[in-house]
């Protein structure tokens, strides 16, 4: 693990030197930004991007934070029936990943269908057996999300296309995965501004249809969020849509706007057949962010630089020129 | 899954086994005249609305029907997305169903802040006060054809109250 | 044997693979004979959708065969190979394949995977097409779900015939001539219920058959799913001659190599990101020669222009291209 840059006289604590930083320039556009997974990625503040299923001082708390979520809202994880495979392929898929990456806390021993998972982070000890539900304390997909930070969707390929036919998203960035469960890829970006004409959208499908098991990729996306908070999903909408106008006006404005990243690894599962798609919320204050004085140019240009109609899209419209003039002091 | 079929009321249903075109109207709208299915026995259905009653009726005639079936759907929005929905989960593809929307008529707005299904006339782009909840709703363009309907969500939420 | 079947030279198509050991070959027909390959650590193989095959190198060539397992968790590879007299060697080389010879093998590929949504897989084989079939059929029964195989083959020349009857039971069918499988082809087409998925595989004219009799009967495309038989998309390309006009190189691209790693080896690395041709970020300029376009990346008219390409995946249609590099 990198233990980050010298910032000033501090080295820069973890949440800043592991964050990934999505800017190459000063603009932003869409495009089908896929890369091969694993791939270490060296930032001006750090490194990030060598492992799979990142795990972060977070953890715990977040992971408490879904719970809680599916408790409130238990739509937020749906499996259509015929998903259930997929859901055992990605557990016998990522928990061996998982235990390989984070030796010191975690353990996986199959043997057949028998299991055996140590995750020494949450005190568990837990024998199962892969494909019988009852096996685990709580259903499958719910408790593999109890164990990654990240949201899961799972997408079922057939008639040429790619159906999002189960998830447990808890963390959305304003969409509803239990509106958007049992749709195809293309009407699942729908809302999503110019990537139609742009084909970006097509591309990225026939990328994935064509995705063979065994091969992981990932792409980053990002927006902002006002304050820590992970589940701004639309079902929660009425609850956080205020700060996006009050913010601006903010003097704690530094510490309260995030810039939200999701790393977003997409992998074939080898049995299913299915895509994995894990989308793994990363938020850093303005704050911190300013602490890099590379990426608080960057971003303040890239804020100021951004196409109405995609600021509009991401919901930032309403703050992000205070944002930008903040960052680039103006 | 295909939901439970009602047993199809004796004498109205197609031969077990049919690989025919089935129509099914909502409402008023006219019997669609057959296209591309010249030459294939036919079978028509007509219903006021998609009501359960209506939809069991139809997933009772898919159950008996065998693979080289076509169904066509024509009327309000809101029936034919709820038919195609119903269709879908007897296991038809999108290529063996034609769907011949009204262009107005009824159609359902899926309130995401507490999951009603609100029925209106109005279009895309237009506001609908929840029946569930109260709030008034972007009536969005998004569509799920699983729930046979558009997405709505707060639509003034972001404004001082 | 040992010594001649691992490969000094690793065939593009399996690079990136694994090296299995034979453990087992059993007898099926007089022409057709089941090999298995085992990890020679002991430890088990990746999982593979049902329907999947594998690429096994012999010699310099690479061959691809169905898997017979159902994919889930395997410990062992196992693929059945038609001896074929006249055809490039492969089937001979593998029939000449002894128990403890390592051979090189790619991933399993999925290109034959059932529908999950279906809710009856109407399987149809011919002759050696049995084999994705018996994949099929036992993932079929690990689900829990419903399948049903029509089996065609010559008397007394049927491969897995004794494995399909233990797996499928009734619902399997078997014929032996002509004119039954017709009638029972034309029966089992017009008696599925809804949500049914077709799989053929056999010789290219069978299935040709079975397709356009489905067809003829009502079923449409999404509905239809054939291998064609053996075939794999071997897609390694042609080898040809990348001049850099601005730095005077000239570099050969042999196949199975893309145009993009031919740089990187030679010290020219070009920025890049996805390597599929989707992202569009490892584009270069063309001077001269017709680039064969293979990227998803570039519009039709940008590629019938031929001034760009995307150096990744696509490849040459002329001896040599001149790139502005
Ligand atoms: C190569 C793959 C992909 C590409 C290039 C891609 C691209 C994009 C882009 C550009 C956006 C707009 C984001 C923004 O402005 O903040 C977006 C949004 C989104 N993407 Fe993807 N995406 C990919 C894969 C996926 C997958 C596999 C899913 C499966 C669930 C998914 C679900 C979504 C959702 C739900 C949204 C929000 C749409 C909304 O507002 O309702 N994406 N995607
Ligand atoms: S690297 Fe993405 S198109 Fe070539
Ligand atoms: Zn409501």
């Amino acid at each position: 693990m990198s233990s980050g840059v010298i910032d000033g006289t501090a080295v820069l604590p973890e949440r800043i030197s592991r964050f990934p930083f999505p800017f190459p320039s000063d603009s932003y556009r869409y495009s089908t930004n896929v890369e091969p997974a694993l791939k270490t990625v060296v930032t001006e503040a750090g490194a990030w991007g060598g492992r799979l299923l990142d795990i972060d001082e977070h953890y715990r708390h977040e992971l408490t934070e879904r719970d809680a979520v599916l408790t409130r809202d238990p739509t937020r994880l749906q499996v259509l029936p015929h998903m259930r495979p997929a859901v055992w392929d990605a557990i016998s898929t990522l928990l061996p990943i998982m235990a390989a990456e984070h030796p010191d806390a975690m353990s996986f021993d199959r043997d057949g269908n028998a299991c055996r998972w140590q995750n020494t982070l949450q005190d568990l000890d837990l024998e199962f057996t892969l494909g019988d539900d009852g096996s685990l304390p709580v259903e499958p997909l719910r408790f593999l999300g109890s164990q990654i930070q990240d949201d899961i969707a799972l997408l079922d390929q057939r008639e040429g296309a790619l159906w999002l036919d189960a998830g447990l998203v808890t963390f959305a960035a304003d969409w509803s995965f239990g509106f958007d469960v049992g749709m195809k890829f293309l009407e699942v970006h729908g809302p999503v501004p110019r990537v139609h004409q742009e084909q970006i959208i097509t591309r990225a499908q026939q990328f994935l249809l064509r995705l063979q098991p065994g091969e992981k990729y990932r792409r980053a996306n990002w927006t902002m969020t006002v304050d820590r908070r992970l589940d701004t999903s639309t079902e929660t909408y009425p609850q956080w849509a205020r700060d996006r106008a009050t913010v601006a006006g903010d003097p704690a404005l530094p510490d309260r706007l995030h810039l939200r990243v999701e790393v977003q690894h997409l992998i074939r599962l080898p049995h299913s057949g299915a895509v994995l798609f894990l989308v793994r919320t990363h938020l850093l204050s303005l704050s911190d962010i300013a602490r890099v004085p590379a990426w608080r140019e960057r971003l303040g240009r890239v804020l100021a630089e951004l196409p109405e109609d995609m600021a509009e899209y991401k919901g930032i419209s309403r703050y992000r020129s205070a944002a930008s003039a903040w960052l680039l002091g103006t | 899954m295909c939901p439970i079929a009602m047993a199809p009321a004796a004498g109205t249903g197609p031969e077990a086994g049919f690989r025919g075109v089935i129509r099914v109207t909502f409402g008023t709208a006219a019997v669609p005249a057959a296209e591309g299915d010249a030459g294939m026995a036919g079978h028509d259905a007509r219903f006021d609305a998609a009501d359960r009653e209506a939809l069991a009726s139809l997933i009772a005639v898919l159950e008996q029907a065998r693979v080289g079936v076509r169904l066509v759907l024509a009327g309000p929005p809101a029936d034919v997305a709820a038919a195609a929905a119903a269709a879908a989960a007897c296991g038809l593809l999108e290529e063996e169903v034609t769907l011949l929307a009204n262009e107005s008529g009824r159609r359902l707005v899926f309130c995401a802040h507490c999951r009603t299904a609100n029925t209106t006339v109005q279009g895309v782009g237009s506001e609908v006060d929840c029946e569930g909840c109260a709030t008034t709703l972007a009536f969005s363009g998004h569509f799920s054809r699983r729930i046979g309907g558009y997405l709505g969500f707060a639509a003034h939420a972001e404004e001082a109250a | 044997m040992t010594a001649t079947a691992l490969q000094a030279k690793v065939h593009p198509a399996v690079e990136g693979g694994l090296l299995l050991e034979v453990a087992d070959l059993s007898v099926q027909t007089a022409s057709v004979t089941s090999i298995t390959f085992t990890d020679p650590a002991g430890t088990a193989l990746p999982g593979y959708v049902p329907g999947s095959h594998l690429v096994v190198q012999y010699g310099d060539g690479a061959n691809a065969y169905s898997l017979t397992g159902s994919g889930r968790h395997p410990s062992e590879y196992t693929i059945s190979v038609l001896r074929v007299d006249d055809g490039a060697g492969g089937s001979l080389a593998m029939h000449r394949l002894a128990v403890g010879d390592l051979v090189r093998v790619s991933h399993p590929r999925s290109a034959f995977a059932p529908v999950a949504t279906a809710r009856h897989h109407l399987l149809i084989a011919a002759g050696i097409g049995i084999t994705p079939m018996l994949s099929h059929a036992r993932a079929a029964a690990e689900r829990d779900s419903e399948a049903t195989l029509v089996y065609v083959y010559r008397p007394g020349q049927g491969a897995h015939v004794q494995e399909a009857r233990e797996l499928l039971g009734p619902a399997l069918a078997e014929c032996t001539d002509r004119g039954s499988f017709q009638e029972e082809l034309t029966r089992r087409l017009t008696d599925q219920k809804l949500g049914t998925h077709l799989y053929v595989c056999g010789p290219a004219a069978f299935m040709d058959t079975v397709l356009a009799r489905a067809r003829e009967l009502g079923w449409p495309q999404g509905r239809l799913h054939s291998e064609p038989f053996g075939a794999a998309e071997l897609d390694q390309g042609e080898p040809f001659t990348v001049n850099l006009a601005r730095s005077g190189v000239t570099l050969e691209v042999p196949a199975g190599v893309s145009l993009l790693e031919a740089l990187e080896n030679a010290g020219k690395g070009v920025p890049n990101m996805c390597r599929k041709g989707v992202c569009g970020e490892c584009y270069l300029p063309v001077l001269r020669g017709a680039p064969l376009h293979r990227d998803l990346y570039l519009s039709e008219q940008e590629k019938s222009a031929n001034t760009t390409m995307m150096c990744c995946v696509s490849r040459s249609l002329d001896q040599e291209l001149e790139l502005d590099l």
